[in-house]
């Protein structure tokens, strides 16, 4: 049965026809862009962008770079895992950066030190209470409680009142800014404990790198091989479909939505780690970014459509075009004009393939 | 019919009442609009303000978020000017659209006093307008000043390589901050500095961090980094610092004297910072504004000084901001 053009239930398919992953497109721009930014650096810097040029490292790359383009697109990429499973069942998070922002305060309040060089820490919200110095596991667990239930009643919203998902979180979006500026009535939240410095700069600064890349290959395997997988598939090509063939589409929908609560939420618990601090105005635009990475590695806006490696593949992207703007020394002005070009430019390439690979089938 | 009518006599007679008990006779209420409550170094401002209106009997204060809307923000005066206030204090969303709000409250008769962010139109405020800030020009100045003085105490003074790390591009104080720091570098005490690259943070710690990281995985080396604020300062520094490099070799500046800030000059990371006196500028408005509301005459310009904090003199600032 070598070769047979036998699909299954006796249809036939024509193997000439089948054509490249998506992935495999959005990986070849990234390659396409790193060559971009390699020869414009040879020619305006007489440097290399991923090589190594002045014999800094042990091997033939520039470590350093490579490091920093994967670790400045991690946080955000864990928050884009949460929102492709929500964009793949037909919906969109607004709400990602807000809940970032909400939750870092909250849970960065319960990571307090009691003393900052001697002195009580200016900063603690719970001194009083002696709520200081606690255990990491409190605040890891008040964190993701807090991304639970935002995303939770994001769910429950969409599901049971049949709001559109970009209603339902763009409230979310602003209620949640509103918590994280009420939470400390605006005042920034720093000094953690030594514990909680960890889970933002552990395993000499690659912890955000190690938990974006476990959760990357983590939710890879449960969209592709678990029913909650090919559940939030189902919904996203043809919810009625889905209704009709059994599945609970209410009930996953809130757990899609709470999932991605609970991922924003451990961006927020990265960030505020990595950074020392917790303030109201973190993860503004997060939830932008978060899209753009996911709609750049092909997931189609439509639901359906898409898988994990797209999302790692458009985060490496966005890294490569920051530090590659930051390598050329590009003026600060002219980052965000090119970067937005880049971003609607990714998609209307997908999308001409899309046509294309249409008209031929 | 008299029924009705005699109803109406008694309903109207209580809410006459009612408005004579809710407005004290002597009272003076303050509005003001702040341009956004999330920003730390405005809510130490706008914390200033309330505590001086608590601490003062027959002030009363409605404050009110603008969050970064330019409309929103008129709507908020026109909505004083409308609820009767004595005075109105606005920290502007954008500097440019200070016009509108100074003919609203100019045709209201009622006194605005701008904090803060310097209004475009603040050399043609009318009478009843005044400005209350820190002269911005002194901070970036103070700032690359010390940087300089630091370097040159290093023995650096043959030769030094700085970075700018720049705040948010549409910010007056950002840019200022930056003209200012390339004018001292530009002076001929202290033009053995050159300056590198400059890129902006957006005043954010986490994008320092980044844009610092990135910076040195191009291998330059370099004496300091001159930041428009210490949020993007401490970025650097902790970035710097996952690097291995030696925090005594560079010297680093910010603008701002958060708590965060000092702690990291006590730590020995951060060298210079500028303490602009939020809480004062506060204060400084609304003692301003109740003048205009009295009919007093106050200068259109309210300076609160800047002022250089480094680790000599950190003990006095410990305790503010």
């Amino acid at each position: 049965m070598a070769n047979s053009k036998h699909g299954v239930g006796g249809l036939t398919y024509d193997t000439s026809k089948r054509h490249w992953p998506n992935e495999a497109n959005v990986f070849i721009a990234l390659i396409i862009l790193i060559l971009i930014f390699e020869s414009l650096g040879l020619l305006t810097q007489g440097q290399s962008f991923l090589f190594d040029s002045k014999d800094r490292f042990d091997s033939i790359f520039n470590e350093q770079r490579l490091k920093i383009i994967i670790l400045q697109v991690s946080i955000i990429g864990i928050i884009a895992i949460g929102v492709t499973q929500v964009i793949i069942s037909g919906g969109i998070d607004l709400s990602s950066g807000s809940i970032v922002g909400a939750t870092a305060m909250i849970a960065m309040s319960f990571a307090q030190v009691a003393e900052v060089n001697g002195r009580p820490n200016p900063k603690a919200i719970f001194l009083e209470q002696g709520w200081v110095d606690l255990p990491i596991i409190i605040p890891i667990l008040v964190g993701l409680c807090c991304g639970i239930v935002a995303g939770g009643i994001n769910g429950l919203l969409i599901a049971y009142t049949r709001i559109p998902p970009f209603i339902a979180t763009l409230g979310m979006m602003v209620s949640a800014r509103g918590i994280a500026k009420w939470w400390s009535k605006g005042r920034p939240i720093s000094f953690p404990t030594d514990d909680f410095e960890m889970i933002g700069n552990g395993f000499g600064g690659w912890m955000p790198v190690v938990i974006f890349i476990s959760l990357a290959i983590l939710f890879y395997l449960i969209l592709k091989y678990t029913v909650y997988g090919k559940h939030t598939y189902a919904i996203g090509s043809n919810e009625d479909a889905a209704r009709m063939s059994g599945i609970d589409v209410r009930r996953h929908k809130v757990l899609v939505y709470a999932i991605a609560g609970m991922l924003a939420a451990l961006a927020a618990l990265v960030v505020s780690s990595k950074n020392l601090t917790a303030q109201s105005g973190m993860g503004v635009m997060y939830e932008l970014d978060a899209i753009a990475m996911t709609v750049i590695g092909g997931i189609s806006l439509a639901g359906g459509r898409g898988s994990i490696v797209g999302t790692v593949i458009g985060a490496l992207i966005f890294g490569v075009i920051i530090s590659g703007f930051t390598f050329l020394r590009l003026d600060a002005y002219y980052q965000e004009m090119v970067k937005g070009i880049i971003i609607v430019g990714a998609v209307v390439l997908d999308q001409w393939r899309q046509r294309s690979a249409a008209t031929r089938a | 019919m008299k029924n009705v009518l005699t109803l109406m006599k008694k309903t109207s007679a209580a809410f006459g009442l009612v408005a004579i008990l809710a407005t004290p006779v002597s009272a003076e209420t303050v509005g003001v609009s702040m341009a956004a409550f999330d920003d730390n170094f405005l809510t130490v401002l706008r914390n200033g303000m309330v505590k001086m209106a608590d601490s003062m009997s027959g002030v009363d204060m409605q404050v009110e978020d603008a969050q970064n809307d330019v409309a929103k923000q008129l709507d908020q005066i026109n909505n004083f000017i409308a609820s009767g206030v004595d005075a109105i204090i606005v920290n502007p969303v954008d500097t440019s659209a200070t016009q509108a709000m100074t003919n609203a409250a100019k045709n209201a008769g009622v006194p605005l006093v701008y904090v803060n962010r310097e209004p475009i139109n603040v050399n043609s405020l009318p009478d009843g307008q005044a400005f209350v800030a820190s002269n911005e020009i002194e901070s970036g100045t103070l700032e690359a000043f010390e940087v300089c003085k630091m370097l040159r105490a290093q023995g650096k003074a043959g030769g030094a390589k700085a970075y700018i790390i720049m705040g948010e591009l549409s910010n007056q104080a950002a840019v200022q901050r930056t003209k200012d720091v390339e004018d001292v570098v530009g002076m001929d005490m202290c033009n053995f500095i050159k300056i590198i690259d400059k890129q902006t943070s957006n005043w954010s710690r986490e994008q320092a961090q980044n844009l610092m990281t990135n910076w040195l995985s191009s291998g330059e080396s370099f004496d300091a980094v001159i930041a428009n604020n210490d949020e993007s300062a401490i970025g650097a520094i902790q970035a710097m610092k996952a690097a291995g490099l030696d925090m005594k070799e560079i010297i680093v500046g910010g603008v701002d004297a958060t708590q965060d800030a000092l702690a990291a000059m006590q730590a020995g990371d951060l060298d210079v910072t500028v303490f602009q006196d939020a809480a004062g500028q506060g204060a400084g408005a609304l003692t301003t504004a109740l003048k205009l509301a009295k009919g007093e005459k106050v200068d259109k310009k309210v300076y609160i000084p800047f002022k250089l904090v480094t680790p000599a003199n950190i003990s006095e600032y410990l305790k503010k901001n």
